[in-house]
Parts: C-alpha cells; structure tokens; sequence
C-alpha cells in the first residue's frame, strides 16, 4: 500500500473507510496505552477499549456474530477476570515500583522489529483480492462451526472444563489446601 | 479499505502486545498483553474471512475457537497468576528467578 | 671337530652361568658391616668383630667412600686398586699374606676370607684355550676350513639366519690372540682381583665378555657378528663400570656404551643395507654377490660398516670412551681395550675386505681416519701423567696404525700387527696394573719412580713390552709397523708414510717416558707408600712372564722375511685376491698408483732402507725419553719454553687436555641434548599442555558466559523468542521471497 493509495484512498472517503481509520485508532491507540500506563487498572480499561474498537472492526468485516462473541467474551468475562484478578492481588498503591524493565530498549527493538517485517511483507505483497470485504452471515458460521469445526467445537467444551476445574483448585485458599491434605 | 489496512492494525496490535509482553513487569500485565497478541490474531484471521473468496466462513469460526481458547486460557492463567503473587508476595515477574542457574 | 668348535663359546658361556649361580656362594669377603642377608651370600658363621652398619646392599660395595679415601691415602681417588678398600696405609702386615695374593684385608677378629668363584670360570676358559689351540694347529698348518652350522634361529621366508661359525685362517689368528690373551687375564685377575667384594661378579662378566668376543669371530654371517659386537658392548659397560658406586666409573660405562652405540647404528644400517640389496647375510654369499651392486652402493655400505669399526675401536672422532674406561679394573683394560674387544673393529673390516676392495673411496677415508687418529692421539699420549692413560692413547694409537694399513690394502700387515699389539699390550697393561699394585693404588706416574729396585719381575716384563710397542728391532712391534709402514711407502703413500714415521717416534718416545717416570729415577711418592712397595703375587707376574714370550719372538717367527713372512703364508688364502687393492688411485695422498706391481724385499735395497728408518727413529725417541726423563728432568719445560711464538705451553695445555675434543663433546651433546630437551618439555609442557588445558579452560569460560543465559525470569525467555521470531521472518521474507 503505497502513499498514493492513502492519498487515494482518503480522496474517496466514504463511511465505511472514516469508521475504520476512527476505529483504528482506538484500536491501536488502547493498545499502547495498555502497555504504557503505569496504572494496572487504567490498562484495563485501555485493554477493555482496545477490545470495543475491535469489536466495531469485526462489524465493518461483516462477521456480526465475531463481534458478539468479542463483546460477550472479552468484554464481558476476560476484562471482569482480570479486574478482579488485580483487585485481588493489589499489594496498595503506596509504592508502585517501576513498571518496566531494564530490557525496554531492546523489547522495543525487538517488537518494532516483528512489527516492521511483518508490515514490511503486507505491503510488499499484491493482494489479488476483493476489494470489498463480503462478510459471513450467522447462518454460514452456524453451518460451518457445526459440521466442518464440530469436532474442535467438543473438544472446546472438554477444555472450558479442564479450565474451569484447574483455576477452581489453583485459587483456593491455603486452610482448605491443608486440611484437603 | 483494503485488506491490507486491517493487516497493519492487526500487525501494530501485535506490535504492541509483543513489546507489553517483554517489557513491563507485572504478571498481570504481561497476560493482558498476551490477549492483546490474540486480538491482533483474530482481527488478521477475519479480515482474511472477509476477503477471500472462499464462503464457508472458516476463518470467522476459527475466530471464535481461539476466543474460546483464550477464554480458558486466561482463566488458568490468573489462577496461576493469583497464586504466585500470593506466595511471592510480589507481582513483578523479575522477582520470580528461582530457576536461576 | 664340529662339535670342539661349538665347544669354544660354549665353555666361557656355562662359566658365566655357573659363576652367577654358584659364584656368590663360593666366596667369604671381609667385613665392612657383612650382615647375615639371604643365602645368597651365605655363611652363617658368626660376624664378631663386625660392624653392622644399616648399609643395605653393603656386600656389593667394593670402593671406599670418597672421605674414607682421602683420610687414608694422599693419592687415592684412585681406587682402580681394590687390595686398598680400608686405603693405603692399612695395607696387610706380610704375616698374613699368605702368597695367594693379597689376602683379604680383614679385620682382626672376623673369619678368614677366601675367594673360589673364580676355579670353574677360569678353567673352562683354559679348556677352551686348549681347543682353540688345537683349532688354530688345524687351520693354520693343516689348511683346514671349518663351517659349522650350530642351530637354524631365524627362518622367516626369505629371511633365514643360522647360529652357525666359519673358522678361517683370519678367525684362527684372532682365536689366537682372544683365548689366550683370555685365559691369561683371568689367571691375572685371580691375583689382581683378591679382596673385592665382586670378586664373582668380575669372573662372570669376564666369562660373558669371553662367550660374546668368540661369538662375534666365529659368527659366518653378519648378524651372528651384529650380535657378538653388541654384546662385547654390553660387558664392556658391565666390566667398566664394575665399581659401580663410583660415580667416575658409572659415567665412562655410559660414555662407552653410547659412543658405541652411534657406531653400532652405523653398522646396523650398513647390515640392513646390504640385506636390502643382496637379500643375505652370509659372509660367503654377500662376498660372491657384492660385485652385482653399483660401487655407489658398495661405498655406503663400507662406510657404513666402517662408522661401527670406528666405535669399537675408538677411532677419532668416536675415541673418548677408551681413555675413561680405564676406570674399569686393570684386568678389564688388559683384555677389553687392548687385546680383544677393540680388535673388534679391525676383524670387522679385515673380514669385509671383499666389500671395501670394491670401494675405493671408503678404503681412503679408512685409510685417512687411521693415520689421522694415529698422531692425533699419539699427540695427545705426550703429555698424560696417569699410566693406564698413555697406555689408552696408546692403543688408539696403534689400533690407528691398523686401520691404516687396512685402508691402503695392507691387509696382512694390519693383522699382522694385530696379533703382536694384542700380545704386547695386554702385557703393558697387566703390567701397568701389577704397578699400581704395588705402588699402593697410585697411578699417576708422577709420584712414582724408582719401581725396579722392588719390582723386578714386572720391571722387566714392562722393558719387553715396552721395546716391542716403540718398534725396536727384534721385538713383535717393530716388524709388524715396519711392515705397515713399508707397504705404506711401495704404494706410494708418501704422506701417510711420513705421517707414520712420526707417530713411531712419538711412539718410542712417549712409551719410554712411562717406563723412565716408572722405574728409574727417585720415588716420588710418599715415604709411607714406599715402605709397603712390593712385587706383586705369582698369579700377576706369571701371565707377565709368559706373555713376554710372544712379545719378543713373534715378529722374528711370522715377520721374516719381512713382507714376505710366514703370516703372509697363513692369511694368503684370505687375502689373496685383494692384495693389491688400496685407496683412491691418482690422489695426492695417494701417489701413484701401485697395483698390479709386485715387489720383493731386498735388504740392501729400499726394503732394507725403510726398516733403518724405522729401527733408527724408534732408537732416537728412546734415547730423547731417556735424555729427557733419567739427565735432565728440567729438559722437557725447557723445550717447551723454547717453543717459537709462545705456544708451547698452549700446545702442552692442549694435548694435556686431549685437545678439548671431550669437551667439545660435552657442550653440543651432553649440554646440547639437555637444552633441546629443555625445549622439548617447554614445547609439551606450554604448547600441547596448554592446548589441552586451554581447551577446558575455554570450555568453562564459554560454559561461564552462556549460563547467565539462563537467569529464570520469564521476561527474559520472552525477549529470546520474540527475537527468534523476529529473524525467522526475517529470513523467510528475504530470502524466500
């Protein structure tokens, strides 16, 4: 994608194109907020943006259903979890140590490196592709989750399972660890 | 917008999860960084959904297998999470170098 | 007769085994702390009157220690005389000297020892001397040939070597010579050798040293020779090194045996040499096949056999074992280093002579290396104080005078003068030891003097001796040198001739200044050690006595006349067709060339001429010793003195010092291997070592670094594989692209 295409691209603004470049800016805007503000709770809430921007981004790709499910289970069950999970865990707020490391030069570099290849390759390649993106109805992926991916749909509910019984035991408290042995 | 535009969201949030990842020090944050990289996953998996010409919806249905994966992924995740930092004590991940050689 | 013949080594072999069997048994020795070890020593008498010292293998120790020396004798150190072994002054009172020779010095109180280990020895050797008189009448007069095949000992395809002995008349003059030369120094040593704690050890060697000098002329092949000249090697070291806790004595055994040993690889390879081209060692096949061989080859081999003959024979520049071993007894000097194991050499080349009539160029440099070690150590005789030293350069010098004529084709003459130098020096020698015997263990002619008014017999004796070595007519040496001589100059070698006549001189005259410092003049010594001069026991004079005999009358019987004499009746068969041979024709050491021509002996002619130049040079170098030696003691300094442009006492420090050739043979050898040794152990010590080492220290520096790898924080794993990540696709998306 080259910057005449952008130039071209933004020449034919079109609602479709603002609500992705606006949702993808939330996108991406959360995502670096998550990673950088010092506050563990204000990075859930960037994270919890991050996931509603994609959600919209699921809608424009015409995959409704993938944004129900995104909304239902990110926002609805993840991010809770992981609220909790730092209420629970919060030591106070007296002393917030430093929040990185001492590797943060080299991450950057590293992350900055993986970004750059792999955008590098998307933009080198021609993609022969539609240009409108036609999404799936819930009925194709209605169709498609129970034949194609029924096996992988069970064996899902057998791992949802194992995990709901292992994070059952890893959390107990340590009393009932003792007196269970 | 052409796929490419959602592959270099997708590209960037993976970025940017990456770099959450090996960076910061809380334990919980390096597991929100982690979804993060799963996100930028299932965007770049959709946006293929959605342009390619193959209609079965493959990639919208393998979305919601790694939503479903990451749900009990994270779950186990913070148990085990939960768990250290209530041993340790602390929840910065350099302090756990037990298996320091 | 096959089996007389077998009998001649065999005899001196069971003596050795008997003597290391029974030997010890046989004898009681005085005491110095003689503790009741194992029977192997065994008396169980009581030992009153001992002192039990904590020594542990005290029965061997048959020298005094170095302060025992010095307190008891201002001239010992010299401690070739074992009668001494509580030093001079505590010489035995002649009560109790009971003529068998100097009985054991005991300590009052203890047993009387006896000494019987040598009966078996000796009379074995006797027998065999009989025989190989008997041998010897057969080939010599009865013109016999003997080829006896003993044992097959090797037979490995084409490689096939017997045990086998060849008698000829060149084996028959040299059985001569050993066996009877042999049988006398053990007669001798039974006197010589009272008293020594090793007494049996000595006869056993001695008998060894026998076995193996027969084995190596009897042998029909080279190796039988190879093994033989090895193992006269082995006793040598075995019998110069006798005293073996002398530090002196250990040190010339090891000189001996290595400077051999570089000889000794000489020879070997020109043995493989020859085995390589003529697939035999058969002295009767490789002599009729060696004409096949391109005489480049043949002059290789030569020179190769003749770098042994060099060894064993103490020729320059491989001559510095024979003056030290004369740290070997007396008995061994006489037999070893005069008589038989140096002749070894010269049968060596003799035996050879077809080999060396092909090569010309090796005839030459045997010829030269002959006269050359002829006045280099005759030089070098001038100026030796100890007696047994200007004996040592003696022979080198006339062993000299041997290869020489070898190498100018004169091979009758050079056996010739063989036999009647093994004669008249095994007399010089075991009279040089009847000397310090008797003059209380001194051997440097400098405090001696005056010794015949004590010792008559051995006064005597050493005259007769002494007269055949400086060439005086009448006597063995001066027709057997003339002889050389002569052919010398008929050749045409008028160099190597006058070289020759030199070294008679020199000869005459250093030989007469031994006997003049020995026996005339004032004794020198100390008064105490002249109190106690006696002549020595009858077993010691008698070998004397009776080796005098061939001294004198066997020149007259094989040398006349002279270059056409009985010897050369004798060694004709041998020598027949190379008689004629010499060294490279046309060069100017060589002179014309003479072969083809034949020449007989006019006494009003040149022959006669040459034989008044040698008798009168050797007359003038007895008469300059006597001037110099019995009138004017002060002659030779001032001689010296007088010397143009100050070199004279340079000259006399040099021969007094042998011409610095040990010296320089102890700075690039002995220093030089121990410096290239040091930097060998450098080199494996820092080099390969550290190599080694270094390898583990870098695998633990590198193991060191790569562990803190591993620092158990996840953030850390997490980083490597992002950055793995990283250049994976990297590489896929450059490369495969």
């Amino acid at each position: 994608m080259s910057a005449r295409h952008i130039a071209s691209e933004l020449s034919t603004l079109d609602i479709s194109s603002v609500l992705f470049f606006l949702l993808a800016v939330g996108v991406v805007g959360a995502g670096i907020a998550v990673v950088t503000l010092r506050n563990i709770i204000h990075s859930a809430v960037a994270m919890m943006v991050c996931f509603g921007s994609l959600a919209g981004m699921y809608a424009l790709l015409g995959a409704p259903i993938v944004a129900a499910a995104q909304v239902l289970i990110y926002l609805g069950a993840i991010s809770v979890l992981i609220l909790f999970a730092i209420m629970l865990t919060q030591a106070g707020d007296a002393n917030l140590p430093a929040p990185f490391h001492r590797q943060l030069p080299i991450a950057l570099v590293v992350a900055l490196a993986i970004t750059g290849i792999v955008g590098w390759a998307i933009v080198q390649t021609d993609w022969a592709l539609a240009t409108e993106a036609v999404g799936s109805g819930v009925e194709t992926i209605a169709e498609t989750l129970f034949t194609e991916f029924a096996l992988p749909f069970e064996i899902i509910s057998l791992l949802l399972l194992a995990a709901i019984i292992g994070a059952i035991y890893l959390a107990r408290r340590p009393e009932e660890d003792e007196r269970a042995n | 917008m052409g796929i490419d535009g959602y592959l270099i969201v997708s590209a960037l949030l993976f970025g940017i999860g990456a770099f959450g990842f090996m960076a910061r020090r809380n334990a919980i944050l390096m597991l929100i960084s982690i979804e993060l990289m799963f996100n930028a996953v299932n965007l770049s998996l959709v946006a293929f959904n959605a342009f390619l010409p193959d209609d079965s919806g493959g990639g919208a249905v393998f979305a919601l297998m790694i939503m479903a994966v990451a749900a009990a992924e994270v779950t186990v995740g913070l148990a085990l999470v939960i768990a250290i930092i209530r041993t340790r004590q602390t929840a910065e991940v350099d302090q756990y170098s037990d298996l320091k050689e | 007769m096959e089996l007389l013949i077998a009998l001649i080594p065999a005899l001196p072999l069971a003596g050795f085994l008997f003597a290391v069997g029974v030997g010890p048994r046989l004898d009681r020795v005085p005491g110095h702390g003689h503790h009741g070890d194992h029977d192997a020593h065994g008396d169980h008498e009581a030992h009153e009157g001992d002192d039990h010292e904590p020594v542990d293998d005290s029965h061997f120790r048959s020298v005094p220690t170095e302060e025992e020396q010095r307190e008891t004798s201002p001239h010992a150190g010299h401690a070739d005389d074992l009668a001494n072994a509580e030093g001079a002054a505590g010489v035995i009172p002649e009560s109790l000297n009971d003529g068998i020779g100097q009985a054991g010095h005991v300590t009052p109180g203890a047993e009387r020892p006896r000494y019987r280990s040598w009966v078996v020895p000796t009379v074995l050797v006797g027998i065999g001397w009989l025989i190989s008189m008997w041998v010897f009448a057969q080939v010599v007069f009865a013109g016999q040939t003997y080829e006896v095949t003993v044992y097959e000992w090797i037979a490995s395809g084409d490689f096939v070597i017997n045990i086998s002995f060849l008698v000829d008349e060149l084996t028959a003059m040299l059985l001569l010579v050993v066996s009877s030369v042999g049988f006398l120094v053990h007669v001798y040593s039974i006197g010589y050798m009272d008293g020594d704690r090793g007494f049996w050890r000595f006869f056993a060697y001695l008998n060894l040293f026998m076995f193996s000098m027969l084995l190596l002329i009897l042998g029909d092949n080279f190796l039988m020779l190879y093994v033989g000249w090895e193992a006269v090697g082995l006793c040598s070291y075995a019998l110069i090194g006798f005293w073996y806790k002398k530090p002196s004595a250990a040190g010339a055994a090891k000189k001996a045996f290595v400077v051999n040993r570089v000889g000794d690889f000489g020879f070997g390879l020109g043995i493989m040499m020859i085995w390589v081209n003529l697939e035999t060692l058969s002295f009767r096949e490789v002599f009729a096949q060696i004409g096949t061989l391109d005489e480049g080859t043949i002059t290789i081999i030569a020179l190769l056999l003749f770098a042994g003959a060099v060894g064993k024979s103490a020729q320059f520049p491989l001559h510095v074992w024979l003056p030290d071993a004369m740290e070997g007894p007396t008995p061994v000097s006489a037999l070893i280093h005069a008589a038989t194991m140096v002749n070894a050499g010269v049968y060596l080349v003799a035996r050879a002579n077809p080999i060396f009539a092909e090569a010309p160029t090796a005839m030459w440099v045997v010829a030269s290396i002959g006269v050359f070690t002829a006045i280099f150590a005759a030089a070098i005789a001038l100026t030796q104080n100890d007696i047994k030293k200007v004996l040592a350069y003696s022979t080198v010098s006339q062993l000299a005078y041997m290869f020489f004529a070898l190498g100018i084709g004169a091979w009758t003459a050079a056996i010739f003068h063989l036999v009647s130098h093994g004669f008249f020096k095994g007399l010089l020698f075991m009279g040089s030891g009847s000397v310090i015997h008797g003059a209380g263990g001194e051997q440097d002619m400098r405090f001696m003097g005056n010794l015949r008014a004590k010792m008559r017999w051995t006064y005597l004796t050493m005259i007769v001796g002494s007269l055949a070595l400086a060439g005086i007519p009448i006597f063995a040496g001066f027709f057997s040198k003339d002889e050389i001589l002569a052919e010398a100059f008929n050749r045409g070698y008028y160099v190597f001739y006058g070289v020759g006549v030199v070294v008679a001189f020199m000869t005459a005259f250093y030989t007469f200044r031994m006997i003049f410092m020995t026996f005339w003049g004032e004794w020198r010594g100390p008064a105490e050690v002249w109190r106690h001069v006696h002549e020595s026991a009858g077993t010691m004079v008698a070998p004397l006595v009776i080796l005098a005999v061939p001294t004198t009358l066997l020149g007259l019987i094989l040398g006349i006349p002279p270059e056409e004499g009985l010897i050369h009746d004798w060694l004709d068969p041998i020598f027949h067709d190379v008689a004629h041979t010499g060294a490279l024709p046309g060069s100017i050491l060589a002179g014309y060339d003479s072969r083809g021509e034949e020449h007989h002996f006019e006494l009003l002619g040149l022959g006669g001429l040459l034989l008044l130049v040698g008798a009168a040079v050797a007359v003038a170098g007895v008469a300059l010793a006597y001037r110099w030696y019995v009138r004017q003691p002060d002659a030779p300094g001032r001689f010296v003195e007088r010397i143009p442009l100050g070199f004279g006492p340079g000259m006399y420090r040099a021969s007094a010092n042998r011409y610095y050739v040990d010296d320089l043979y102890q700075l690039v050898w002995a220093r030089g291997g121990v410096l290239a040794s040091n930097a060998l152990w450098w080199f494996d010590a820092k080099v390969i070592d550290g190599t080694v080492n270094g390898a583990g220290w870098l695998a633990s520096k590198v193991g060191g670094g790569l562990r803190q790898v591993q620092t158990g924080r996840v953030e850390n794993y997490g980083l490597g594989i992002a950055a793995g990540l990283a250049i994976v696709i990297f590489v896929y998306a450059a490369v495969v692209r």
